[in-house]
């Protein structure tokens, strides 16, 4: 197990390595001059010679792999440059929103988990029923809706028309109810059907079989058998519902004005603020690879034919 | 006796109850889509404007009719030849942390900014300050280089030659990498500041002039328009004010519309504050014709184009300058909406329609503009698709060329382009600032210009209109100046912008300034 987890954490620098230069590029490859962008933020008139101050300033004027190194080379260090807007030191800022989009993640997954787990478990049970039915349903619309519009209906329902909930801002719980129910409705839409679908397979694995053979109770057949079985690739999905979640905080965040990183990198993406960018995609990165081995270690606890298939390798 | 003084109970808990309720409200909540920032006077962005002129206040202001006047300086003197310009200063103002405004404030702060010259070179008045002496206590006096006139114009601007506190300017002098605390003379103080949440102003009670009547003003850090008229709607914020409908706007152009149908706030639209303008190239491509550019001005409805794509809040432009600016009302005939008078131009420039063609040619070249834009600038491209439907009709064809905003400036500077998007400044550096930067090829006003005959001979009136002191000289330059671009077609004006603002109704004075930037809180108030 132990070695399977170093395997898994030294697999994170190379990705990590590769992300860095696909971010560092694609910035580059874009259409425009970053010392025009960040004289515009910087509110300096773009001059020939203003130009060329700000190219030999930011290093624009080194081959790219040497402007990679450099950049790299610092970032290693924590030092990620300063925002060409406000002058603050880049990861300070970064870190300083995230907590924010942390805790709108975390309860977005809550709510996920919280509604998809029990509804699945549901259908599955009453397979046709009306119940299903209706899961089916929900579960059609979730997945087809975007989360801003799902957003703005939220807010138009319960802020505007009933005065329920505050629209926007961060504050009490009543904050950050609308916020999190959006950001979830995919993830638990999405999972709702995985959930139901991996349920009615396992019911008739021949394991399951075997067990009402023994006699076993109908209870312990569906929570020790089926339910336990079908919770496995449930739990992978957590992993790749994390990046959904971070992902769509993005649109969240701006609609609701929730103070978090996603909101401060779209607007570094309006102002192609370069050295926010670089830092963010690198960081976001980070936590995705990190969130997904946490997943894989706690997958290969449950299933221990991962674990050792990991240890023989 | 006992129903009298049940009475009397009821009646004295009736007065309690409504003794808070007859309090007029002296709180406001506003929005702005970022944080104001550090508000240091003397730089740019991350400062937010409206936050700087709440808190710094300027030597003379630019006042409603468009005229400066005296603000922290009590009155002004300038010498004949125009280089020497000396302020007596308004006694018994001082900074809200005490200091007193004097000579002495004065001038460390002119020279503070003097140190950081090279960051304002694009402003003509730091360019020309030669330096700052104190005459006495309370007058000073600024020496120029030229006898620049706009001076009184560009001391009035938000930034950068403001007054922070003496205690506040670093020991060095040197305010460009940073101030002790945002301490000014104005009616406002920044009292607190959380990042990405809000900003919190107070009053200030130290303040010289009238004391605004709402104590308190907190700014929410709201970036999506959207979500700042939901914000209105569920009484998250009182008010949104500011520009509508472009890409940094406060609020879109429909959700403005919607809010001004609905009846329940109250709504307006300022007057013209800036123009909304093409530049059209006169060196390059079709449109280094004077006939071609012709055509283009008959060509295009822009009353339709204002329905269509600003619902009718922006005024039809038909000039550079809006009239209202200083000089600027020249009486000169507008280009009038003819299609069938823009193809006889193009007839008669040999610019022809073969049978069967869309497009007109000439000497085996067709008609083809290029036609440049920020891609993502929702506006923008309605306006650039509306234009080229239009100037299909009369058989010229534009190749619409949607970039990113670096791109875009690029082209700019670069004077790639047919036509490109070139709005005015608006006051107070209209027409004098703008004017003036026609001569730097970075603008694209130089590039659209470079082709004209008389382009060195515009350049040199330019130059000399900066300098004149003869106040009737400058205006026959001014109309010369002007005369020439209008009838040279280098300009398409298309709307002139105005700002917008919608509120609950109980807030009253919540007017328009000249100068968009400046939002006068100080004049507002809650309705008792």
């Amino acid at each position: 197990m132990f070695r399977y987890i170093l395997r898994r954490i030294g697999m994170l620098i190379p990705i990590l390595f590769l992300v860095s230069v696909v971010v560092f590029l694609m910035l580059r490859l874009a259409k425009g001059d970053p010392a025009m962008a960040y004289l515009r933020l910087s509110n300096i008139p773009p001059t020939t010679e203003a130009l060329e101050e700000a190219r030999y300033l930011l290093g624009l004027d080194l081959p790219v792999w040497e402007q990679y190194l450099r950049w790299i080379g610092k970032a290693l260090q924590g030092d990620f440059g300063v925002s060409w807007v406000t002058g603050n030191p880049v990861l300070g800022e970064i870190l300083y929103y995230l907590p924010a989009t942390l805790k709108l993640t975390a309860a977005a997954l809550f709510l996920t988990l919280a509604l998809s787990i029990p509804l699945g478990v549901l259908a599955a049970l009453r397979k046709d029923g009306p119940i299903d039915h209706v899961t089916r349903a929900f579960a059609f619309v979730g997945v087809s809706m975007p989360s801003f519009w799902f957003a703005y209906l939220l807010i138009f329902v319960f802020a505007v028309t009933f005065k329920l909930l505050p629209p926007m801002g961060m504050g009490g719980v009543s904050h950050i109810i609308m916020p999190a129910m959006a950001l979830a409705l995919m993830s638990t839409a999405i999972n709702i059907r995985f959930l139901r679908a991996n349920m009615l397979e396992n019911m008739h694995a021949r394991s399951v079989l075997y067990a009402r053979a023994r006699g076993l109770s109908e209870r312990r057949v569906i929570w020790g058998h089926v339910f336990r079985n079908s919770l496995v690739p449930v739990v992978t999905s957590i992993g790749m519902h994390l990046g959904e979640l971070i992902g769509g905080a993005v649109v969240v965040e701006m609609v609701f004005a929730w103070p978090g990183v996603g909101r401060y990198a779209v607007m570094a993406i309006y102002n192609r603020d370069f050295p926010i960018l670089q830092c963010f995609l690198l960081v976001m990165t980070s936590i995705f690879v990190l969130c997904n081995l946490l997943v894989d270690i706690l997958y290969a606890w449950i299933d221990p034919r991962i674990r050792l298939q990991g240890d023989r390798s | 006796m006992r129903i009298f003084a049940a009475l009397l109970l009821g009646l004295s808990l009736a007065a309690f109850c409504a003794a808070p309720a007859l309090a007029a409200k002296t709180e406001l909540t506003f929005s702005w889509p970022s944080n104001c920032g550090p508000l240091n006077p003397h730089l740019y962005s991350p400062n937010q404007m409206y936050a700087q002129a709440m808190v710094y206040e300027p030597l003379v202001h630019y006042g409603d009719d468009g005229s400066v006047v005296p603000w922290l300086a009590e009155s002004f003197e300038i010498s004949p030849d125009g280089t020497l310009y000396t302020f007596r200063l308004r006694p018994g103002v001082v900074f809200s942390d005490g200091e007193p405004f004097d000579a002495k404030a004065v001038k460390m702060n002119v020279d503070a900014v003097l140190l950081n010259a090279k960051r304002h070179s694009w402003l003509e008045l730091i360019n020309q300050i030669e330096g700052c002496e104190i005459v006495d206590d309370m007058t000073v006096r600024l020496k120029l280089k030229n006898p620049y006139y706009p001076i009184l114009q560009e001391l009035a601007l938000i930034r950068p030659l403001r007054f922070l506190s003496p205690a506040a300017i670093p020991p060095d002098g040197n305010t460009s990498m940073g101030i002790a605390a945002p301490v000014g003379t104005g009616p406002w103080i920044l009292a607190e500041s959380k990042k990405g949440e809000y900003d919190v102003f107070v009053r200030n009670e130290r303040y010289w002039g009238q004391k605004p009547a709402l104590e308190k003003i907190t700014v929410k850090v709201l970036p999506d328009p959207e979500s700042r008229v939901i914000a209105l709607q569920t009484g998250q914020i009182d008010l949104i004010y500011g520009a509508g409908g472009h890409s940094a706007a406060q609020i879109g152009l429909e959700a403005f519309v919607r809010l001004e149908r609905e009846g329940r706030f109250s709504t307006g639209v300022s007057g013209p504050l800036s123009s909304r303008l093409l530049a059209v190239n006169s060196a390059r491509g079709p449109t280094s014709e004077l006939p071609v550019r012709l055509a283009i001005q008959h060509a295009v409805d822009k009353d339709l184009l204002n329905q269509a794509i600003f619902l009718g809040v922006e005024k039809q432009a038909d000039f550079l300058f809006t009239p209202i600016m200083p000089y600027c009302d020249l009486g000169l005939k507008p280009f009038a909406y003819d299609r069938a008078k823009a193809e006889q131009i193009l007839d008669e420039a040999g610019w022809t329609l073969a049978p069967g063609a869309r497009v007109r040619a000439k000497d085996g070249r067709d008609l083809v503009v290029d036609f440049c834009f920020t891609g993502n600038d929702a506006l923008h491209k309605a306006i650039a698709e509306a234009l080229q439907g239009e100037l299909a009709k009369i058989g010229m064809h534009l190749n619409l060329i949607g970039e990113e905003s670096d791109s875009f400036l690029k082209r700019q500077k670069d004077g790639e382009f047919g036509m490109i998007f070139n709005d005015t400044w608006g006051a107070p550096y209209e027409p004098h600032a703008m004017v003036g930067s026609m001569r730097a090829p970075s603008h694209a006003d130089y590039q659209a210009q470079v082709g004209l005959p008389m382009k060195s001979e515009l350049d040199q009136k330019i130059t000399q209109v900066l300098l004149t002191t003869d106040e009737t000289t400058r205006q026959a330059m001014y109309r010369d100046i002007l005369t020439t671009l209008h009838e040279q077609a280098v300009y398409l004006p298309l709307t002139y912008m105005t700002s917008v603002r919608a509120h609950n109704p109980k807030l009253q004075g919540v007017e328009f300034t000249p100068m968009r930037q400046i939002i006068p809180f100080e004049r507002m108030r809650w309705a008792d």
